[in-house]
């Protein structure tokens, strides 16, 4: 009887969470559950033991049945209400499921930094023969805790993400895998120390080299919370999860231009999650994860332990698969790899195939290598490249005579030439002094003779009295621009927007967009102004050589109407992309420059944008010249292009680690507004980070906050000189002295030949 | 152009304000003043109410307010600005204002480019320098670096040590600077670099420039200045003679001035003082026919004891004390010449009618700055209310204020506490020594602080000083 | 002694301040479409108050529109319509709107007759001088116990700073009528100070209006 009740209960709870998922529409096989249920429970009193449990056993098989063909129907928004239900497994299920023992790491339920943040280390017991092995794991990944309310849905926070950071750096100490599990709507958006967006860069950067294995596994990948994560050799998603760039709310949002606390409709929500292109399917045909993990149907509860064996062994095959295609001779990796997969198709089990998973250094820069093979060729289809192919062969040669060029210069000739040029003015100096003593009692007399103070006399007062030679034109005086802009033709005085506190008075136009570059006399804010016053006054004249200008930003995911406002952004602004890449010079140092255009559908960054930027990062490696990115603002990752946009996060960051590593100066330097994946990313990652007075930094927009923490930020919470006190940027520059501060930026910080230590 | 109506806006307050609309209706201009709430029992409000033109008041928020001063403009149909001095008067970024936007006025006052070159400093030492015109010895273009500004600073500093100069002192001053403003003196070569950069960063902040110049200090000097004028298109320039401003406050502010700059007849000096008020005026001219000097303006010379002068700022625009020029200039042996209205007219685009040859000089003028403060307590203003402000007019006296002497009057604590100008003439220094003196026994002057405190004036520090004035 | 009920009756006939909105500079007045008598106008909102008053006005000057909002809350009494179009001087009143008090102002205009005021002897700016502007700041104007003869202002003027002391008897600064950004006349209160043995009378003063006065919203 009691049995009875209990799988009453269980089809009960069945039906209740498949009304969940499917929300308030009304499904024909859901009405046939509900109403089957219905009908056993008024018939079931009239019914003996023996017929009630045939009739339930006949209710469970069609609730079986019926639960299949509902998943066939599962639309991407049913699986956004999946991954977050509270029944959804969690990490905990996993850690207890699919790992044999296992520590957590500074939590205990609510007592820890970041409660929606979890580490842990764990083992899994393996065979070989006769002899096991307790194979360690670094476990890292958020805790949605099934609703549980200090999890904060496996929001995590900067500290939380800092933590991860940490326990990464201990496994590559420790030379063991890492498991993250990626449970994540987004990062909790939050500037406080150290900030939601520098910390999940830093994440990114560690992890483009972290020199051990990491796998991936994601179930909900909500934007720059789950790159934090995210970045792995391979990743695994779950069938029934979603990886995006945004929530499907936050898409509608923007999509139906909402503001503040309206809410979008259901079916634009639902819309907009199905264009997004964010289920697993969809991400694994984009190339952006590399396997799927099915579920069972209607998604993974904690009771599905054959899920939980499935995912035990599907993470024993990737991470022994990592291991073995960076370990050895290159002939032996790829016959072990084609025999364990031929294997494992005949249905190997992985507990009884031990793999070493600790990595010999060449291993693991082989790991590494191939980590940023795999990153570099993601989204190329999603940016089409114009380039004439004559063009682009020709480019091919060039890029490898830079190379070979730079090579040559900087690593051969270089060290030779130091060490001549050393032992040349050490002979110098011995002469220089052998000759002032030999000279110097002749030079006493000479003085004597002809007055040499008198001599000296006459040369100061000229010096002091007569006009000197000047150059007037080699300085930035007197608000003397080359490009000034268009709004300093218009005769109409301006507001200062810190007019109430500072009492700045109405500026007249042509004062400010001329000759003040657009900043306040009175109490410096910087009003805004167009990329084009960097271009001309920030580089030595003429010095512009743009390239790459031919890859151009796409419609990738098909988004109506979207394609059209492409189009208008390309023929407004005369680009095909919000990101610029060029050489220049300045002072007649040579740097190149990777530049996002506000004006350019608010410089949000898709694929041809992460492809320009990391093109750019690389020919600034070849010819061994500094690189500069400069943010004339940008709003974040180009959410219409889904994925394609959000991988440009690892991607470009990746790249900038490339540079760095390879010995170059990467300086960022931001205006106006930066905001969200970029600034989490290839910007945020960088040493040197500059600001522009009155530009604002950081992770999500005021709103955004609200919305999501419930308390509103106070006013200039992005501001500059607050991300400087957070220890965000390490400096800001005024606008008109930019040039001077870049240059001298180079100077100090990129050494004597501007490029490489 | 002569014939045309001109509505002229006077963008200042007081007794320049005064003295401007005093101008304008000599000349039958029409005029407007502004006011603000402060200061709207000055008299140049009350001059406005009784001769000004229909529209002719407005109170505005600021004098400051660039845009507050153009809205009344064109409000009031006013197609000529005169900004009288301090204010917007050496402001060129005013100027270019004034006569780019789409409503032009004239500006009255030189072109804004000429405001602009001869605003800053190093500028004008270089062209002062190309000309040959001399200046004081040290640096004449920004020197950024510290390493050879310091380097420049020891050669100074070893050039006066060199000149039997004992405590040698080095001057760092920002090139856009002016009036006391950015300037300081180093005494000890090695404060120099911090002493540098803070004036550096004072110029960069303050004046958006950071051009510093590095000058020797000139001690123990008298200040002279040569009053020059020039018609509109640059033909006819001018010179209204010279002015002694040597007396002044501890802040620095001029409180006696005399005209001629040096008085040979009465009094001895080290060296030949004709032949070097001679000297100055030509150099004088010399770098305004160079410039295309378009309007009045003023040459600002130091002199030192061994009778070297050194050409120190260009002033681009009327100043406070140009009433002692016009005191003992004659043209064509006429009296009463008015240099605010001869900047008038020929700013509207009259010619001078005159030449040098029609410019004579006779006598000694001698302006007296009456200003409520303390000098025995490093001149302190005095703030309070004017009850009594009396004088005995005289045909050899001129007296300008803005104090109303029918009713009381708070001085407003916004500005200066500058009370009167009275200027007085003599047929030779003693002369105007002796009416100067009759001139400020007769004064009456009373008032009251709110505490009951009796006005302080500086009538007997000017007193005092008129016995030591020209003498060098 | 204070009867702080009769004071509270006084000000509960008449809950209101009248109060004007004036042109902060010269230029051409539009006012806002629909601006009519006896419409309820709001203060700046938000926790940082960084959401603006009703639009009231524009005010143009030099081709530059700017905005006019409400200070207060209030009502709206008067609208000078006859200036729509027109250019008006600096300092022009536009309109005029009752503001209902608040707690706090009713509580200040009591407190204003029970406390020493300490007056401003001539028409100036004030400052507190240093240490005591530290303490004020950090901790409120209550955190300072202030003694006769003490030095406790500066006075500035003509761009001249001098010292002023404080007489009256010993207490702790209650009230603070001042800003260093304005101009004080002079015999208008700069500080209201409460010596310890009216400190209950103060708090009572304090509770009556907590629990009396209806706040409207």
């Amino acid at each position: 009887m009691i049995e009875i009740e209990k799988r009453l209960q269980r089809l009960n709870e069945r039906l209740a969470y498949t009304c969940d998922i499917f929300a308030d529409k009304s499904n024909a096989a859901l009405g046939l559950l509900k109403s089957r249920l219905k009908d056993y429970l008024l018939q079931s009193a009239s019914m003996d033991l023996g017929e009630q449990r045939r009739a339930l056993l006949d209710l469970e098989e069609f609730f079986a049945a019926s639960e299949e063909k509902l998943d066939a129907d599962l639309t991407p928004m049913d699986k956004v209400r999946i991954v977050r239900h509270p029944q959804r497994i969690c990490l905990r299920d996993i850690l207890e499921n699919v790992y044999d023992n296992y520590t957590e790491i500074g939590s205990m339920d609510e007592h820890s930094i970041d409660p929606s943040m979890v580490i842990a280390r764990a083992y899994i017991t393996r065979t070989r023969g006769k002899r096991t092995f307790n194979q360690s794991v670094m476990i890292i990944g958020h805790e949605k805790g099934h609703g549980e309310d200090f999890r904060n849905g496996g929001s995590a926070k900067p500290w939380g993400n800092a933590k991860a950071l940490h326990y990464m750096q201990v496994a590559e100490t420790e030379n063991i895998p890492v498991h993250t599990f990626v449970f994540t709507p987004g990062s909790y958006p939050v500037e406080d120390t150290p900030g939601a967006a520098q910390q999940i860069a830093a994440n990114i950067y560690a992890m483009a080299s972290l020199r051990v294995p990491v796998i991936s596994v994601i179930s909900e990948g909500g934007s720059g919370g789950a790159e934090a994560i995210g970045l792995a050799d391979r990743r695994l998603m779950l069938s029934h999860g979603y990886y995006s760039v945004i929530s499907p709310e936050g898409a509608a949002a923007i999509e139906g231009r909402l503001r503040g606390n309206q809410r979008a409709d259901a079916d634009l929500v639902e819309t907009c999650a199905t264009r997004m292109k964010i289920t697993a399917a969809d991400n694994l045909r984009m190339g952006y994860i590399d396997h799927i993990i099915q579920e069972p149907n209607l998604g993974a509860r904690p009771f599905h332990y054959d899920f939980f064996r499935s995912l035990r062994q599907e993470l024993l095959r990737v991470t022994d698969e990592v291991s073995i295609s960076v370990r050895g001779l290159p002939p032996i990796r790829s016959l072990r790899l084609r025999s364990r997969r031929k294997r494992a198709g005949r249905g190997l089990d992985f507990e009884k195939a031990y793999v070493r998973w600790n990595l010999p250094p060449s291993a693991q820069i082989r790991l590494v290598n191939k980590r940023h093979s795999k990153y570099r060729v993601l989204s190329r289809d999603a940016a089409p490249d114009n380039t004439p192919v004559s063009r682009r062969f020709s480019a091919v040669w060039q890029e490898t005579g830079w190379s070979l060029y730079s090579h040559f210069m900087h690593d051969m000739l270089q060290k030779r030439r130091q060490k001549v040029a050393e032992y040349v003015d050490e002979v110098k100096s011995e002469w220089t002094l052998f000759f002032e003593r030999i000279l110097s009692p002749w030079n006493k007399l000479l003085d004597k003779i002809v007055g040499a103070s008198e001599r000296v006399n006459r040369e100061t007062m000229r010096k002091l009295t007569e006009l000197s030679e000047w150059d007037n034109n080699l300085v930035q005086r007197g608000g003397n621009w080359i490009y000034v802009s268009s709004r300093a033709r218009e005769d109409r005085a301006v507001s200062c927007p810190n007019s109430q506190v500072h009492g700045c008075l109405d500026l007249w136009a042509p004062d400010l967009y001329g000759e003040f570059a657009g900043v306040c006399p009175n109490c410096g804010h910087h009003f805004p102004m167009e990329y084009q016053w960097y271009l001309h006054n920030v580089f030595d004249q003429g010095s512009i050589f743009e390239f790459a200008a031919d890859v151009e930003s796409g419609n990738p995911l098909h988004m109506e109407e979207f394609g059209s406002k492409l189009e208008e952004a390309k023929r407004k602004s005369g680009h095909k992309s919000s990101c610029m890449v060029f050489e220049a010079r300045i002072n007649d140092a040579r740097l190149v420059v990777a530049m996002l255009i506000a004006d350019f559908r608010g410089g949000t960054v898709g694929a041809a944008e992460g492809e320009k930027f990391i093109r750019a990062a690389e020919r600034a490696s070849r010819k061994r010249v500094p690189f500069l990115a400069y943010t004339h603002g940008t709003a974040g990752i180009r959410i219409q292009e889904g994925t394609n946009g959000l991988i440009q996060m690892p991607r470009c960051t990746m790249a900038v680690r490339r540079y760095i590593d390879a010995g170059g100066l990467y300086i960022v330097c931001y205006d106006t507004n930066s905001y969200a994946g970029p600034v989490a990313s290839f910007l945020g990652c960088s040493p040197y980070q500059f600001g522009i007075r009155s530009a604002n930094v950081g992770f999500a927009g005021p709103g955004v906050i609200a919305e999501t923490t419930g308390i509103a930020p106070p006013p200039h919470y992005h501001n500059v000189y607050k991300a400087l006190a957070r220890g965000h940027i390490q400096g800001i520059w005024d606008r008109r002295e930019m040039r001077f501060n870049l240059s001298r930026a180079l100077l100090t910080m990129g050494g004597r030949n501007l490029y490489y230590r | 152009m002569s014939g045309g109506k001109h509505k002229i806006l006077i963008a200042n307050r007081g007794e320049i304000a005064v003295r401007i609309a005093r101008a304008c209706l000599k000349l039958g201009r029409d005029f407007v003043c502004i006011y603000t709430a402060e200061d709207a029992q000055s008299g140049h409000v009350r001059l406005a109410r009784e001769y000004g033109a229909q529209k002719g008041l407005y109170r505005v928020s600021s004098y400051h307010d660039a845009n507050e001063l153009l809205a009344v403009a064109d409000d009031s149909g006013a197609d000529a600005l005169h900004p009288g001095y301090g204010f917007f008067a050496e402001d060129y970024r005013f100027a270019r204002r004034v006569q780019r936007r789409k409503r032009p006025l004239i500006f009255i006052g030189p072109s804004w480019q000429v405001i602009r070159d001869l605003g800053d400093k190093i500028n004008t030492k270089r062209l002062a320098r190309s000309l040959g015109v001399p200046t004081v010895p040290g640096s004449d273009k920004p020197i950024y670096d510290e390493m050879e500004a310091e380097k420049f600073a020891r050669t100074i500093y070893e050039f006066q040590l060199r000149q039997g100069i004992e405590h040698p002192v080095v001057l760092v001053k920002a090139s856009a600077g002016g009036g006391g403003m950015g300037i300081e003196e180093v005494h000890d070569i090695d404060l120099f670099r911090s002493i540098f950069r803070r004036i550096r960063n004072y110029a960069a902040r303050q004046f958006k420039d950071e051009g510093v110049l590095i000058e020797q200090r000139i001690r123990d000097f008298n200040h002279l200045e040569v009053q020059i004028l020039a018609e509109r298109d640059c033909a006819n320039v001018v010179h209204f003679g010279t002015r002694n401003c040597s007396i002044q406050s501890t802040g620095l502010q001029k409180r006696l001035e005399a005209a001629p700059g040096f008085d040979s007849k009465t009094l001895p000096y080290n060296f030949d003082a004709d032949q070097l008020l001679e000297n100055i005026t030509r150099h004088s001219l010399v770098m305004a026919r160079e410039v295309r000097y378009d309007s009045i303006g003023t040459w600002e010379w130091i002199v030192a004891r061994d009778g070297s002068a050194y050409l120190m700022e260009v002033n681009t625009r009327i100043q406070v004390e140009n009433g002692v020029s016009a005191a003992i200039t004659r043209i064509r042996g006429e009296k009463g010449v008015d240099l605010i209205a001869e900047q008038i007219r020929t700013a509207l685009g009259q010619p001078l009618g005159y030449t040098q040859a029609d410019i004579s000089f006779a006598g000694v003028g001698l302006e007296y700055r009456i200003i409520a403060e303390d000098p025995e307590h490093r001149f302190t203003p005095w703030v309070g209310r004017i009850d009594n402000f009396r004088w005995q007019e005289r045909d050899w006296l001129d007296l300008y204020t803005h104090v109303p002497r029918d009713c009381p009057y708070d001085i407003p604590t916004e500005f200066d506490p500058n009370l009167a100008l009275g200027i007085v003439w003599g047929q030779n220094l003693e002369q105007a020594r002796a009416h100067g003196r009759e001139f400020l026994d007769g004064l009456i002057l009373e008032g009251q602080s709110q505490n009951g405190d009796e006005l302080k004036s500086n009538v007997r520090f000017l007193r005092a000083k008129t016995d030591e004035v020209l003498s060098f | 002694m204070l009867d702080i009920s009769a004071l509270l009756e006084e000000i509960k006939n008449s809950p209101y301040a009248e109060m004007s909105v004036c042109a902060p500079h010269s230029g051409r007045i539009r006012f806002a479409p629909d601006l009519k008598e006896g419409l309820i106008l709001s203060g700046p909102q938000g926790d940082f108050a960084e959401k603006p008053g009703t639009l009231l006005a524009h005010i143009e000057r030099e081709r530059n529109p700017r905005p006019i909002t409400c200070p207060e809350r209030g009502e709206l009494v008067a609208v000078r319509r006859e200036l729509d179009g027109q250019f008006v001087e600096a300092g022009t009143e536009l309109l005029q709107f009752r503001h209902f008090l608040s707690r706090q102002e009713v509580e200040k205009r009591i407190l204003q007759k029970a406390l020493h005021l300490f007056l401003a002897p001539e028409r100036a700016r004030y400052y507190f001088v240093p240490a005591k502007d530290i303490k004020i700041k950090t901790a409120g104007p209550r955190s300072v116990f202030v003694h006769d003869g003490e030095e406790l202002f500066i006075m500035s003027r003509m761009k001249r700073e001098t010292p002023l002391p404080y007489h009256g008897p010993e207490g702790v600064i209650y009230a603070v009528y001042f800003s260093h950004a304005a101009n004080v006349e002079s015999a208008t209160p700069l500080i209201g100070v409460c010596p310890p043995d009216m400190l209950p009378q103060v708090e009572e003063v304090v509770l009556r209006v907590q629990t009396e006065w209806p706040e409207r919203s």
